[in-house]
């Protein structure tokens, strides 16, 4: 009896448009449009800041030891104009301001002479630093300078560089490329998977409990020798099922934006994303988030049994989620770790484990610990539901 | 065979309907002590103007809600201790039934016969029984959404009939119908009782009573005013109406 209901409920959710377009349609689009976004717009300010001319601007003269030391710089670090004010240190400071200058360039008159006498120049470079790529282009015409500099110096004193080097440091990074990704963007995964399991089960909850005593067909249903925790059930299976396939959806979109859509133009991080995104870990992920999803279904049912009308039920369940992405925010957090502590946590445990999962360095303790304490927290939800639906005063109108 | 006996229903009141009613009350009683009963091959017709608890005796009638107190029984069935049992034999029926509009109508009956488990054969020969004498095989493929209010309703009589049930329950079931819609309803009522099934239905329409009525039972403020056969209840009544009569049991 229970598949009975579940067919039928299952049929109808999938003929209404709204809830398919928050079950497949968006979650399937987030990530392609994400990462089409992120990468256009951080490939385009680096483009634009590679190819933008600069201005710099100094106080001396064109034919200074520094001016002409920056003419020498080849094109290929970036095109850029020196514009000299000769002493007039005001109007370069207006120009500055007026952004008609990008860079400033402040040096010692007698700079030459103080390199001649192997004394340290003091050079100073002034720049807006919220602007992308002005740092970076000052400090990279300043190692080129400085590193021709030191050459003719040590040139100069007869010293070997190489002498100068008592060590030679190697700084290994033990992670693998997996673990810096699960460090880095491991959070950002669950987050997105729960964020849309919410997202999904939010619309069929609603309309298979307070649609249907808006569209006055529970009376009807309730009238039929079906036990009413069947058909709770099978609607719950519904709400259920209807959350983990957004969350698929979003998999899937992450997938195909990888595999097939070319959106992502580093080749080694699609190599270490399709070697997290194996079968085994897709298995892992929604077993972990079945019992978030119950929970989701057990919370948004009463809601949806008591509310008289979808706009009702809409107002208090969509608040919902701000309580639920809160907890999945935390995981997001540099340092925040999976231990019996947040393994305990509803929501932020199943980030954690996600996270490890990515990271490749789950716990299987604290993995099963994740699970039992999300399984407890559905069963009791679920109950509730069931407590919820057989009020007759909640049901009925 | 319907047999209701003290029927008491009583709701907790909330905080809101409290300061509404502005009453310190907590409990009200919507039916008291209501008994009557219904034979097979009868039509019972239970009159009462709006909220005389009509709507709550059917309810608990067709188990959809528990008494406080009371029995009710169902072709020999304790309604109250066996439900579903009692409820195979119920068909139930109110005016203000939805249907799933986004099924079609053919999907709806197939759902419901499914849920009485209603055997294929007899589903097939139901099906073709209800969908001629309904009419209804020009839209049964049709989505809920797109029919009329007439074809809906006709989809609705189908539903509650097509487990063949012994017992047939119509909250109001002509209101807010045309008059060839409803002319619908009372042909299927009159067919129910020539099969020798036990009907009970509500209303306030006084006409449908008459045309359709073996017995009556009045109710008001959830308190049975009326009880008897609808030839008594003519050959008593001292006005020239039947609604005029009906009015003054109401306030008597």
């Amino acid at each position: 009896m229970i598949f009975k209901i579940f067919k039928k409920e299952l049929k109808e959710t999938l003929r209404d448009k709204r809830t398919m377009i928050m079950m497949v349609v968006i979650p399937m689009l987030v990530f392609p449009l994400l990462i089409n976004v992120v990468t256009s717009i951080s490939g385009s300010f680096e483009d634009s800041a590679e190819e933008k001319k600069i201005k710099i601007g100094i106080i001396g003269d064109t034919s200074d030891y520094l001016a002409q030391k920056l003419y020498d710089i080849p094109s290929s670090f970036g095109p850029k104009e020196v514009v000299a004010y000769a002493g007039d240190s005001s109007q370069m400071l207006n120009d500055y301001r007026n952004e008609k200058l990008d860079i400033l360039l402040f040096y010692e008159p007698n700079i030459q002479k103080k390199l001649d006498a192997n004394e340290k120049a003091i050079v100073k470079w002034t720049l807006d630093k919220t602007k992308i790529g002005n740092q970076g282009r000052a400090k990279s015409y300043m190692q080129i300078i400085e590193a021709e500099a030191r050459f003719l110096r040590y040139d100069a004193l007869g010293i070997d560089e190489e002498a100068l080097k008592p060590f030679e440091v190697i700084y290994e990074n033990s992670a693998s490329e997996q673990q810096m990704i699960g460090e880095l963007a491991g959070g950002f995964l669950p987050y997105i998977f729960i964020a849309f399991g919410f997202m999904g089960c939010m619309y069929p909850a609603i309309d298979l409990f307070t649609g249907e005593k808006e569209r006055g067909t529970i009376e009807t249903l309730l009238s039929t020798p079906v036990h009413r925790w069947k058909i709770l059930v099978g609607k719950m299976l519904v709400i259920i099922l209807s959350g983990l396939m957004a969350a698929f959806s979003a998999l899937l979109g992450l997938f195909l934006s990888i595999q097939y859509l070319d959106m992502v133009p580093d080749v080694k991080l699609i190599e270490v994303i399709s070697t997290i995104l194996t079968p085994t870990f897709i298995i892992k992920l929604f077993f972990l988030l079945l019992p978030l999803t119950i929970f989701f279904a057990g919370v948004m049912v009463p809601v949806s049994v008591y509310t008289k009308t979808f706009k009702e039920a809409q107002s208090i369940i969509a608040p919902m989620n701000i309580v639920v992405i809160l907890p999945a925010m935390v995981g997001l957090f540099p340092g925040i770790e999976l231990n019996i502590a947040t393994a305990c946590v509803p929501i932020l445990n199943i980030v954690l484990t996600t996270k490890s999962l990515i990271a490749g360095n789950v716990d299987y303790l604290l993995f099963a610990l994740s699970f039992a304490v999300m399984l407890i927290l559905a069963g009791v939800a679920v109950l509730f539901s069931f407590r919820q639906f057989g009020k007759e005063s909640n049901v009925l109108s | 065979m319907i047999k209701v006996e003290k029927l008491t229903k009583e709701f907790t009141r909330s905080k809101a309907q409290k300061k509404e009613l502005n009453t310190n009350e907590n409990i009200t009683t919507a039916v008291e002590n209501v008994s009557f009963t219904c034979n097979p091959g009868e039509v019972f017709s239970l009159l009462g103007p709006n909220g005389a608890g009509k709507t709550t005796t059917l309810r608990m009638i067709s188990t959809i809600i528990q008494p406080t107190s009371g029995e009710v029984e169902i072709c020999g069935i304790d309604a109250i201790q066996f439900p579903r049992e009692a409820r195979m034999k119920i068909g139930f029926l109110t005016g203000s039934t939805g249907l799933y509009a986004r099924l079609n109508a053919n999907e709806i009956i197939d759902y419901f016969a499914s849920l009485y488990n209603v055997p294929k054969a007899l589903l097939k020969e139901r099906k073709a029984y209800l969908y001629d004498l309904l009419d209804m095989k020009g839209f049964a493929h049709k989505k809920i959404g797109k029919l009329s209010t007439g074809m809906k309703q006709k989809v609705s009589i189908c539903r509650t009939m097509i487990h063949d049930p012994e017992v047939l329950i119509f909250d109001e079931p002509t209101s807010g119908l045309d008059v060839i819609t409803a002319e619908s309803i009372i042909k299927l009522i009159r067919s129910c009782k020539e099969q020798g099934k036990t009907v009970i239905f509500s209303s306030h329409i006084m006409g449908e009573v008459d045309l359709l009525s073996d017995r009556l039972a009045i109710i008001h403020n959830g308190v049975l005013k009326h009880h008897g056969t609808m030839t008594d209840f003519r050959s008593e009544m001292k006005d020239k109406s039947l609604t005029q009569a009906f009015i003054n049991i109401v306030q008597s």
